[in-house]
């Protein structure tokens, strides 16, 4: 019998980072200070040449190079973002072509602040599975604006993520999902404003927290699993605290979610951030290891999901171009070069 | 930039395709209508290697309008594993560490953006690993 489930993944972050001390030093605030509260070191910017799309592509291209299969054997693709190249004229489009999968396709460009990317993929999961294709490529990519002094400036990153569902060679087999939606105004940019706002102390309890955590737990009832019955867990990452104190919260121990945390080092990649963890996991694990998910988007809404690890891990987790190889690359930037490179500078 | 360049190209810029002539097996980028070599029309469709290594570079500090965000940038010319030479920017590295015969891979980058409300002109580069 086919399973449903991923087959390929792959991953994208721009090497130039800056650090939380450089930021804090132009606004003369404590950089101890804000490390502590949000346990983010660094963030990752694009470099001049980069956008929402040229990472959108190299995250496609890890998972087709990861896959070895026949992009035109793909029959769906989403690309989630809420800070895309074009306003109008989609990615998906241009993604296509750049993996030589143009042609036959079903295709659209997705927006749910930082869960885009997993609506897609369960988008994707229900096509495969109602058999109207075999397989589709969800994509969450992000380059984020943090208004100049604003909180936000501290960890919004950018980093992509592709995923590959179909039926055939499946590396981790979906148990299940389950979405949380609900309308809560915590975040958002309106049409033509260059920065996001948001409400401050509300993006925690009433957002990201109580959608995080009933979604968690509505998967979990249904399936009639527990958080012991799992080796690891990834939730999305807007900070490094957030994820630590909602596991905690779900009764997952800090083990369970700290292999998955790259925001750290990388900062906040919005729609590709929990499908990063989730990529650093199935990087790491076994077969028979089953592995939680809950994305979170603001607006809001959260979807979780459970897998178990198939015996055709090991094929894929040789790869060299993944999350620990962008991670690692990195050359450290100064506020003047970031402003540049951010187009603050004209 | 017109719309119908940046389509009509895009298949090149994109994934490297260039042409292979089914009667001398010459392959030659970018694409053309006939062989190079022998002139025949009996050609298909060729993906160049993705890979490759650097044989000359420079620095350019006075490019063209249309490039002057991303300057100064490294031009180099590759030689891919296939044996074809190709011209591409090297991008993410500092132009005092990169050396000759380095090894390289082509990523998908911005070429020129077409002012505020233009196009965005798609393509590859290429990047030490």
């Amino acid at each position: 019998m086919s399973k449903l489930g991923i087959v390929s993944y792959g991953s994208y972050v721009p090497q130039y980072r800056i650090n939380v001390e450089e930021i804090a030093k132009v606004w003369g605030e404590d950089p101890n200070e804000i490390k502590s509260q949000l346990q983010v070191n660094s963030k990752s910017v694009p470099g001049p040449d980069e956008d929402v799309t040229t990472m959108a592509v190299e995250a496609a291209r890890n998972a087709m190079s990861r896959w070895k299969g026949n992009p035109k054997d793909i029959g769906a693709l989403y690309v989630g973002s809420e800070s895309r190249a074009y306003a109008v004229k989609p990615t998906a489009t241009i993604v296509a072509a750049a993996i030589d999968a143009e042609g036959a396709l079903q295709a659209a460009d997705l927006e749910f602040a930082c869960k885009a990317a997993t609506a897609g993929m369960q988008m994707c999961f229900g096509l495969v599975k109602s058999k109207m294709i075999s397989y589709g490529l969800s994509i969450g990519s992000d380059s984020s604006q943090g208004r100049p002094r604003d909180p936000l400036e501290y960890t919004a990153g950018a980093g992509s993520v592709a995923f590959l569902v179909g039926s055939e060679n499946v590396v981790a087999e979906l148990e299940g999902t389950y979405s949380v939606t609900t309308d809560t105004p915590d975040f958002w940019r309106r049409e033509g404003a260059v920065y996001p706002s948001h409400g401050v102390r509300f993006t925690g309890e009433p957002a990201y927290f109580q959608h995080t955590v009933n979604a968690s737990k509505g998967l979990m009832e249904e399936l009639g699993t527990k958080p012991q019955d799992y080796k690891y867990v990834t939730f999305h990452q807007p900070n490094t605290k957030f994820p630590l104190r909602v596991a905690r919260m779900l009764g997952f121990s800090k083990e369970q979610v700290e292999p998955s945390l790259v925001c750290r080092d990388i900062g906040n990649t919005y729609s590709a951030s929990s499908l990063l963890g989730l990529s650093q996991l199935l990087n790491k694990a076994q077969l028979g290891d089953k592995i939680f998910m809950t994305s979170y988007g603001s607006g809001a809404g959260s979807d979780s999901f459970s897998f178990e690890v198939t015996d055709e891990i090991e094929r894929v987790q040789a790869y060299q171009f993944n999350v620990d190889y962008y991670v690692n690359r990195k050359e450290i930037i100064d506020y003047g070069i970031y402003a540049r490179f951010k187009g603050v500078l004209r | 930039m017109e719309p119908p360049k940046i389509w009509r190209e895009r298949r090149e810029r994109y994934l490297g395709i260039g042409n292979k002539c089914l009667d001398c097996n010459e392959k030659s980028f970018p694409r053309t209508d006939y062989c190079l070599k022998c002139s025949s029309k009996n050609i298909e469709e060729y993906k160049l290697s993705k890979t490759g290594k650097i044989l000359q570079f420079t620095q350019v500090t006075q490019p063209a309008q249309e490039h002057i965000f991303y300057s100064p940038f490294i031009i180099g010319l590759i030689e891919l594993d296939d044996g074809i030479q190709v011209t591409g920017q090297i991008v993410d590295y500092n132009y005092d560490d990169v050396k000759e015969g380095m090894k390289v891979r082509m990523t998908f980058r911005i070429l020129s953006i077409d002012n505020e409300e233009g196009l965005i002109k798609y393509g590859y580069k290429f990047v030490p690993y």
